[in-house]
């Protein structure tokens, strides 16, 4: 195999929920390594296109491969083990559970590198170095001492950054944000945003934001999707100067101009 | 008090104060009554873990309770009068049931999952009274009988008050190791949210069987005590009209609490007995106290005192 092997490509990916097309025969490829922004007006389809990406949903047409490896009907769980990470645009934590038990069942995975099925089901969950890999996802985001609050006593913003927390301690290899800024003040995106510049090197991600002006300098290429269909992809700058791109998107966010 | 601070630690004061809390009980409510009690309390216990920990109700539980009972019956019957064997087979007859019907039944939430474990006991019903009465004396029941074991007789009042005793704390014992570990954590994430718990990673479908089964051995082996216990079978053991009961045990008590739950039995169990000796149409205070938990006591009994003395269970 060569390095060039795309790790996540899907062709014709579509999903049809009874009349309406949310997903329309996208043809999509990521490399390595690579940061991408997936933009497009409200009802574009983009969570639909993640949760094609991640088995939410199965597409009603289409393929989606990973690292070469046809996963179209691969269920979630096991995509999660293979390293596709996601987020949701609806912030989800586990609010009846301490902070700090969000994060449990992510380092607890039972696997060789993790835990024996016996301590997964019989050894206590809050033994200190599992506490301390917790708290040390924690501190990544700089909540750590909020762990043993109850989560749903925490505020929407350090709700967002727990998710993150736990997305980033399933160790990604590639990690799809679905907006997540959303609902957090500037002050907060800019620190969310700081701790994706200091990881994303360790993984390949996808995010999805409103805002391009947000997400502009985390990605090196941006896609546009608009009712179901990849209109336009390529790097920020090409893409904002595209035309079909300015009509359906443009106007709505002030300031991004077309440098070229 | 150190030691009670230490995970083993904690472990022994609970089984002590349960252990202390029924033998309380032992002279008010005589030896009797308070075997039952305790019986009921390991049927609330395998119940809850499915309700209070996963958010699973089933209206349906008693089948689990009577795949026990007659295990037990039948086992004794034909296989050997050994009670501790017998016991045994009703575990695992429960254990069976949970691993043939649970991938059907684990698929469902909401109304559609109490209502399947509904049907199943209506199935189970009918099997027991009509379909296979010639092995289970149909309507009347029949007795069963059980060998003595050196010096261990279970027709012995007070051996059997401390056979039961043993089984509570053993149960209790295991449901809280389960709980406390990362598994535990596993199911409350079911509770509130399994999706999200896909996306971690997990393949909820096997936990959900997996906590079915526990969920069902456990009452199979109340089941098999109560036999134990009795001597004496009948349909009652399987009867769905009395999935009500450990439903309103596990509500009064408060449903995500092991304590809660054997709380809970006790005192549905305390009303149960002794408002039918008093009034004739006992439910409606039965109902009365359930309305009262449901608006006044959201969390239970047990969750409305912890709360006010600050215990936060680890479970
Ligand atoms: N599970 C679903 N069932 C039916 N329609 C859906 C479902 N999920 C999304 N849709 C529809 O698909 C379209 C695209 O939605 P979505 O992918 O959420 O867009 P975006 O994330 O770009 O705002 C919307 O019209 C939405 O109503
Ligand atoms: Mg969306």
């Amino acid at each position: 195999m060569t390095t060039e092997q795309p790790i996540i490509e899907t062709k014709e990916a579509t999903i049809q929920f009874n009349d309406l097309i949310a997903v329309d025969g996208v043809n999509f490829t990521m490399k390595e390594g690579e940061a991408i922004g997936v933009i497009g007006p409200n009802g574009a389809g983009k969570t639909s296109f993640f949760n094609l990406l991640t088995g939410l949903f199965f597409p009603t047409g289409g393929k989606i491969f990973f690292s070469g490896k046809d996963i179209t009907t691969v269920p979630p769980h096991k995509r999660v083990a293979m390293g596709i990470v996601r987020t949701f645009q609806l912030v989800s934590v586990f609010d009846s559970l301490p902070v700090v038990d969000n994060l449990i069942l992510s380092t607890n995975r039972i696997s060789p590198d993790h835990e024996s099925r016996g301590a997964f089901f019989f050894g206590d969950a809050h033994r200190q170095n599992k506490v301390e890999q917790c708290m040390d996802a924690l501190k990544l985001m700089g909540i750590e001492n909020k762990a043993h609050l109850m989560t749903s006593e925490l505020s929407y913003g350090d709700k967002r950054k727990l998710e993150l927390a736990v997305a980033l301690s399933l160790n990604p290899k590639i990690l799809l944000l679905d907006e997540p800024f959303a609902g957090l003040s500037d002050m907060e995106i800019g620190e969310v945003s700081q701790i994706i510049r200091e990881v994303k090197k360790k993984f390949s991600f996808v995010i999805i934001e409103h805002k391009i002006s947000h997400i502009i300098d985390l990605v090196q290429r941006l896609c546009v999707m608009h009712e179901g269909k990849l209109i336009a992809e390529g790097p920020p700058a090409e893409v904002l100067c595209n035309a079909i791109v300015r009509e359906v998107y443009w106007g709505k966010e002030e300031g991004l101009t077309c440098s070229v | 008090m150190d030691i009670f601070k230490t995970g083993a630690g904690r472990n022994l004061l609970d089984l002590a104060i349960i252990a202390a809390g029924f033998l309380v009980l032992l002279p008010v409510l005589g030896i009797n009554r308070t075997t039952d009690f305790i019986i009921f309390c390991v049927f609330v216990l395998g119940f809850n873990l499915l309700y209070g920990f996963m958010g699973r109700l089933s209206f349906g539980h008693m089948l689990y309770l009577g795949t026990g009972a007659y295990a037990v019956t039948l086992f004794s019957e034909h296989v050997s009068q050994n009670p501790l064997l017998a016991i045994m087979a009703g575990i695992a007859a429960g254990a069976l049931i949970g691993v043939i019907i649970g991938p059907i039944i684990v698929r469902t939430t909401g109304a559609c999952f109490a209502l399947i474990n509904l049907a199943f006991d209506q199935v189970g019903y009918f099997l027991v009274l009509v379909a296979f009465s010639k092995y289970t004396g149909g309507e009347d029941g029949m007795s069963v009988y059980f060998s003595k074991m050196g010096v261990i007789d279970f027709g012995q009042k007070p051996i059997m008050f401390g056979f039961a005793l043993l089984c509570l704390i053993l149960t209790y014992y295991l449901l809280k190791k389960f709980t406390t570990s990362p598994y535990g954590i596993l199911i409350k994430s079911i509770k509130e949210n399994e999706t999200r718990v896909k996306f971690l990673g997990y393949n909820t479908f096997i936990y959900k069987w997996i906590t079915f089964i526990i969920s069902t051995s456990v009452a199979a082996f109340a089941g098999a005590l109560s036999i134990l216990n009795y001597g004496y079978v009948t349909p009652s053991f399987i009867d769905p009209s009395r999935a009500v009961e450990v439903i309103f045990a596990a509500l009064i008590g408060g449903s995500g609490s092991l304590y809660g739950a054997i709380i809970g039995g006790v005192i549905y169990m305390a009303i149960s007995n002794y408002l039918a000796s008093y009034i004739s149409r006992w439910e409606m205070f039965l109902g009365i106290a359930l309305l009262i938990c449901v608006f006044r006591f959201r969390s239970g009994i047990w969750g409305f005192v912890a709360g006010k003395l600050k215990i936060r269970e680890a479970a």
